[in-house]
């Protein structure tokens, strides 16, 4: 065990590194996605603002202050793409460069998102959040978010990265058919943007709809950590909900344990 | 111990056609155009070999090679290396192989190559005496000590490339693979490339495989060579019979008083061939150059002859290069 986090840790500091290197890169992002957030904030209290009944969606004004800026902090934390990494390495046949040494090519990529996580972490999850909570005490009025909270909150953010980072794998694994997936990668953030609860609560849906997105991997992505946070789930529905992040790990894990076999098999390096 | 038994490659790709109309054809056609890189090839080479693969552009060596790595499985056919399946068990075969892409770089792009060593270090499990003592073995070859705090992507070609090998030693592998290693560097460092490999195979007894264009890299380096054309095997063995086999064809140029005379010499009295030896005239009338197989004429047998009918001035013996014999098997094939 300790040999695994000697050999794949070296990945993460990495990445932590490399994003020192391009800071203007890293604060060009902080700074669109924020952009995105404010508008996003804006928008839901001129909505609150024009409603007759207090709450929307099962949220109130107050919560959903919380859960515009806490959204934005737990898709930071877990939506750290991997795919392009996979499409850059096939297009470049740099994939070459990682099967030759004996490490495990996805292992290596998670890890390395892990460095981001931390380095999103510090700038600027950690000052969204703090803000936040400053400004529910000062302005809304309401207490500090219980440490429970606090700690479910992490755990699920945990089991949401671990989830997201598979998936784009399986999703990344398409470059080895088409060797270029720009467009879908577009594709795939505006969809999931949507499917995850980062543009509007899940909660708003018809009933419909959302039992189906509880048959998908991506309400359990943005939209249970945040709710877990706001503590909008208790007892047995927050046990299934954190079970049911468990399980898409393990699924999605061996989804693409298997398209990862099936892929060396028919794998063309692309150039010399 | 590395044996390759009957390996093919193919590659399958849908059917492109040229100009916009082939574009959307191509849309819309669901052919396959099968591509045959590697046409089942054997061989086996031993342990502290030193092999140079050689092949014109797209003759199958990289295909070979990846092969070989475990990086792609063959379509027909198994390589074993070293007792292990590569294509079955990759993390396995990797732990006792090196390999340096000429053109690519395993280095960490954004980070100082000393960082990089540090993470091949974990990544081999390679203990710190280990590295001590092989860093300080890799410093002497290669000289790294001059830019081991530099960032990889501010390293020249030549430093890039000498840091590469490097890499790729630090667990001291049984095998290393070596695909053009000497691409578009300078004599200089060419040389230290070559004594570092030769010091490797002496000191440790690493088997290495190389590809090359590079003449020179096979005559200093390589006992055995192994050239393989459209995908087959046409030549295994020796450096020395490659050159005794096929490079039989010499030239004597020589400056003689009457050309005339050396041009009425019947040949065939001592060949017992008709056109076995093909004269050429220089411009200014002055030299003669005599083309023959060795297996015919003896060198001396010609400079007697020549001789006896003339005064000689000067003569040059020339011999065919490996550069040519080499040129010639890839223009025209065995």
């Amino acid at each position: 065990m300790k040999k695994f986090f000697k050999v794949y840790l070296p990945f993460t500091a990495n990445e932590l590194k490399r994003n020192l290197t391009y800071k203007g890169a890293f604060y060009l992002f902080i700074f669109c996605s924020l952009f995105g957030t404010f508008i996003n904030y804006f928008l839901w209290m001129a909505i609150y603002g024009s409603s007759s009944s207090a709450t929307l969606g099962g949220l109130t004004r107050q919560e959903m202050v919380v859960y515009v800026f806490m959204s934005y902090v737990t898709a930071a934390l877990s939506m750290i793409g991997i795919s392009d990494n996979v499409s850059e390495d096939v297009v470049e046949g740099t994939v070459a460069m990682n099967l030759i040494k004996p490490i495990d090519y996805r292992l290596s990529l998670v890890f390395m998102a892990m460095g981001n996580v931390i380095y999103r972490f510090f700038a600027p999850c950690i000052l969204v959040w703090i803000g936040l909570e400053v400004y529910k005490v000062q302005v809304l009025g309401l207490g500090i978010t219980p440490i429970s909270n606090i700690v479910l909150y992490l755990i699920s953010v945990f089991f949401s990265f671990m989830i997201y980072v598979l998936f784009d794998f399986c999703f990344g694994m398409i470059a080895f058919f088409t060797t270029y997936i720009f467009g879908m990668l577009m594709a795939k953030d505006a969809l999931l943007s949507f499917l995850t609860g980062q543009l509007i609560p899940l909660s708003f849906f018809p009933e419909v709809i959302q039992r189906v997105f509880d048959f998908l991997p991506f309400s359990s992505m943005v939209y249970a950590p945040t709710m877990i946070y706001l503590g909008k789930y208790s007892g047995n529905e927050l046990m299934f909900v954190l079970f049911r992040q468990l399980v898409w790990v393990v699924i999605l894990y061996v989804l693409g344990s298997l398209i990862w076999k099936r892929v060396t098999k028919r794998l063309v390096v692309l150039g010399g | 111990m590395i044996e390759v038994n009957h390996v093919s490659k193919e590659f399958v790709s849908p059917k492109k056609y040229p100009g916009l109309k082939g574009a959307i054809k191509g849309l819309l056609s669901n052919e396959k155009v099968t591509k045959v890189a590697v046409d089942d090839i054997s061989f086996k080479i031993n342990d502290g070999e030193i092999v140079g693969y050689i092949g014109s552009n797209g003759a199958g060596k990289s295909t070979t090679i990846k092969m070989m790595t475990g990086i792609l499985n063959p379509t027909k056919g198994e390589c074993l290396v070293n007792g292990v399946n590569p294509s079955k068990k990759r993390m396995d075969n990797a732990k006792n192989i090196g390999v340096v892409f000429g053109q690519r770089t395993q280095l960490w792009w954004d980070l100082p190559l000393s960082e990089s060593f540090t993470i091949l270090k974990e990544i081999y499990d390679v203990s710190d005496e280990e590295y001590k003592e092989r860093m300080s073995f890799l410093n002497d070859v290669l000289g790294l000590a001059e830019f081991f705090d530099r960032p990889v992507r501010t390293l020249s070609l030549g430093q890039r490339m000498r840091a590469d090998l490097g890499a790729s030693l630090i667990h001291n592998p049984k095998v290393l693979y070596l695909d053009e290693p000497t691409i578009g560097l300078d004599l200089v460092v060419k040389d230290k490339i070559r004594d570092a490999i030769k010091e490797i195979n002496e000191r440790y007894n690493t088997t290495v495989i190389l590809t090359t264009h590079d003449i020179g890299d096979i005559e200093e380096l390589c006992s055995r060579i192994i050239i393989i054309d459209q995908g087959k095997k046409i030549y295994d063995g020796t450096l020395d019979k490659l050159k005794r086999t096929y490079g039989t064809c010499k030239k004597v140029s020589m400056a003689v008083k009457h050309i005339d005379r050396i041009e009425s010499i019947d040949w065939s009295v001592i060949t017992g061939k008709a056109d076995s030896v093909v004269l050429e005239k220089d411009d200014e009338g002055k030299k003669v150059t005599l083309n023959f197989d060795n297996n015919d004429i003896e060198v001396s047998d010609i400079i007697h002859a020549a001789m006896e009918v003339t005064m000689v001035k000067d003569i040059e013996i020339i011999e065919t290069e490996l550069a040519d014999i080499v040129k010639e098997i890839y223009n025209h094939g065995l």
